[in-house]
């Protein structure tokens, strides 16, 4: 037990250091290089030092949404795992990224063109409904394919439609208010402000809190559902929450930073390999901290690697974490054999 | 007498055109074990998964503890009965222990955080079922006969009045089949727990069962004790032997039954 608690300790506080670091590390890299003294120095006052304005207004939220977004996605992951009762479930590979972001495009270009503004709170709204469509589609497959590899192809397919029509609608409203949408739809955290970073922050931390205090539940329901409703959950409610938070947070995700690849599905199968253990109340934590940090790093990645250029993050995600992916898949055909 | 659980005129089954087993009528008193026997497929799982609420009841009553189920919260139902049921469970990353420990969740607080008396009583449980050695093992890792011990302590540390048992003693050896039937009969007569359980082993029921219960033909064939239900008869009414054939079975059934009982009482 004492073992268990302090490997828990270890693992965290390691994680918040690494977190830490790669923030500092994340204000210096990029066009720009900056020190690490002048960094500190425009976060104290940012007026005194040249780069002051690219720290605050441009590094600084896209790390804090950097953060707060990948560990967002990793939770939803955790959460459609434990639906699915699955370790290959997540949102990008069952199409309820590309859901939400169908409904974003749609959205965005047809009330831009009239001239309407649109509120970061009316992305995320039409983000959750995206998600809502493609999960319940994603859930009445289920119900019809019970093999979980199956279901993802479906997913996949699903996700293909949704990114073709999106394709569609932004190529047919070519406007200039919308030309950002292109590097968005790919997945792309370059186009954050300030207040997209305040909206994802109040939703994701209200929702995060949420899981964490469903974690006994959501244990119970590790155990099947039967054994789960012997221990007195109301299994059905249960359901429907669990979809409702993992949709939020995975809309969230892509309202302002577009569909981020492989970050839900591998995170937390990363995180269960690093505790040891798949206790929701260990897991919530750990797949926050494990998302913010792979995602900060792939961004960073993504900002540098063919600088002046950026390319998307879902492609620098989608080179480190597929291969977990595909580890995962054969890894389980092998057990499931044995 | 006031019974911990009565069924009365309960219909059970999948869909309301075809009840499984109709018009079930029983009680169990504190103390009790209550076997439920009949051919495979004649609808004891029905039965049981139905007073579980993992399905809902087509018509009739149950009362568990004196009050109405259908009055009772699922908080209400996880401290009165708990169950080992037949599917195989695959949790993930869990300890015999860890398991076993979330048998007491009706208890633990809101983020189901065990307390010292929690811990003590996982401990004990398993202890009773005789698993110490593997309660630090990996679920997925260690043998049927040890799963089937750590769903029985599960069961146990939820500390209900009432346990339904789905076929505890299938696929297991026979030593293993021995060790649990024991630590089931020490539940229902040291700590009077009312015992509802399947199973296909009639040698064993005997020297397990208070209180017989034949389902066969979509109804309760017979209720009675061991010795009024496991006639060449019965048998061959209820498992739809050839005519002959249930008295040979009954006669051997009995010799082996009377080894196994005193078996059962050395533990």
């Amino acid at each position: 037990m004492n073992q268990g608690r302090n490997r828990y300790s270890v693992c965290f506080v390691a994680m918040i250091l690494i977190l830490a670091f790669c923030f500092i590390l994340g204000l210096g890299v990029g066009s720009a290089d900056i020190k690490v003294s002048e960094i500190i120095k425009s976060l104290i006052a940012p007026g005194e030092v040249f780069f002051g304005k690219i720290i605050i207004s441009i590094r600084l939220p896209r790390i804090i949404a950097a953060i707060i977004l990948g560990g967002a996605l990793s939770v939803s992951g955790f959460l459609l795992q434990i639906f699915f009762g699955n370790p290959i479930a997540g949102p990008y590979v069952l199409g309820i990224s590309s859901g939400a972001k169908l409904f974003v495009a749609i959205s965005m270009v047809f009330l831009v063109a009239r001239g309407i503004y649109i509120s970061s709170l009316v992305m995320v709204v039409a983000a959750f409904l995206g998600s809502l469509l493609s999960m319940a589609i994603v859930i009445v497959l289920a119900g019809k394919v019970k093999n979980m590899s199956l279901l993802v192809v479906c997913g996949v397919m699903i996700g293909y439609i949704c990114s073709a029509v999106t394709e569609f609608v932004i190529t047919f409203a070519n406007d200039s208010n919308i030309v950002n949408l292109h590097n968005w739809s790919l997945g792309s955290f370059s186009g954050i402000n300030w207040e997209h970073v305040l909206v994802s922050v109040v939703i994701v931390f209200v929702t995060i809190i949420f899981c964490f205090m469903l974690s006994k539940p959501i244990g119970a329901y590790q155990m099947g559902e039967s054994y789960a409703r012997n221990m007195g959950v109301n299994i059905k409610r249960l359901r429907v929450v669990l979809i409702l938070l993992s949709s939020i947070l995975s809309a969230t995700v892509t309202a302002f930073a577009g569909p981020i690849s492989f970050v839900g599905i591998a995170v937390p199968h990363i995180m269960r390999g690093i505790m040891k253990s798949a206790k929701p109340i260990i897991m919530i934590p750990a797949c926050f901290l494990g998302g913010a940090i792979i995602t900060l790093l792939c961004d960073c990645i993504a900002r540098t690697a063919f600088a002046p250029t950026e390319v998307s993050i879902s492609a620098v995600t989608s080179v480190f974490l597929a291969p977990v992916v595909i580890y995962i898949l054969v890894a389980r055909r092998v057990s499931s054999r044995g | 007498m006031d019974n911990k659980i009565s069924l009365d005129g309960l219909d059970v089954g999948y869909n309301k055109s075809i009840g499984v087993v109709n018009d079930v009528s029983f009680d169990v008193a504190p103390g009790e074990i209550v076997a439920l026997i009949g051919a495979n497929g004649a609808g004891k799982s029905t039965v049981l998964k139905t007073i579980t609420r993992q399905l809902q009841k087509l018509s009739g009553e149950i009362r568990i503890c004196e009050m109405n189920e259908s009055d009772m919260t699922e908080e209400d139902m996880s401290k009165a009965v708990s169950m080992v049921m037949t599917e195989h469970i695959h949790p993930e990353l869990m300890t015999c222990f860890d398991v076993v420990a979330t048998g007491r969740y009706p208890y633990t607080g809101r983020l189901g955080i065990l307390s010292e008396d929690d811990i003590k009583a996982v401990d004990t449980a398993i202890e009773m079922v005789g698993a110490t050695e593997v309660e630090k093992k990996d679920f997925m890792k260690v043998s049927d006969g040890q799963r089937q011990r750590i769903m029985l302590a599960r069961a146990i540390c939820q500390d209900t009045d009432i346990m339904i048992l789905d076929e505890p003693t299938s696929f297991l050896d026979i030593q293993f089949k021995i060790d649990i039937l024991s630590v089931i009969k020490r539940l229902a007569k040291e700590s009077k727990k009312a015992v509802i359980m399947s199973i296909h082993e009639l040698e064993f029921v005997p020297a397990i069962a208070d209180k017989v219960i034949g389902v066969a033909e979509g109804k309760v064939f017979k209720v009675g004790t061991p010795s009024e239900i496991l006639t060449g008869e019965n048998l061959e009414a209820m498992y739809h032997m050839a005519s002959g054939t249930g008295k040979v079975m009954a006669d051997g059934l009995w010799q082996y039954a009377a080894a196994l009982e005193k078996l059962l009482w050395q533990k």
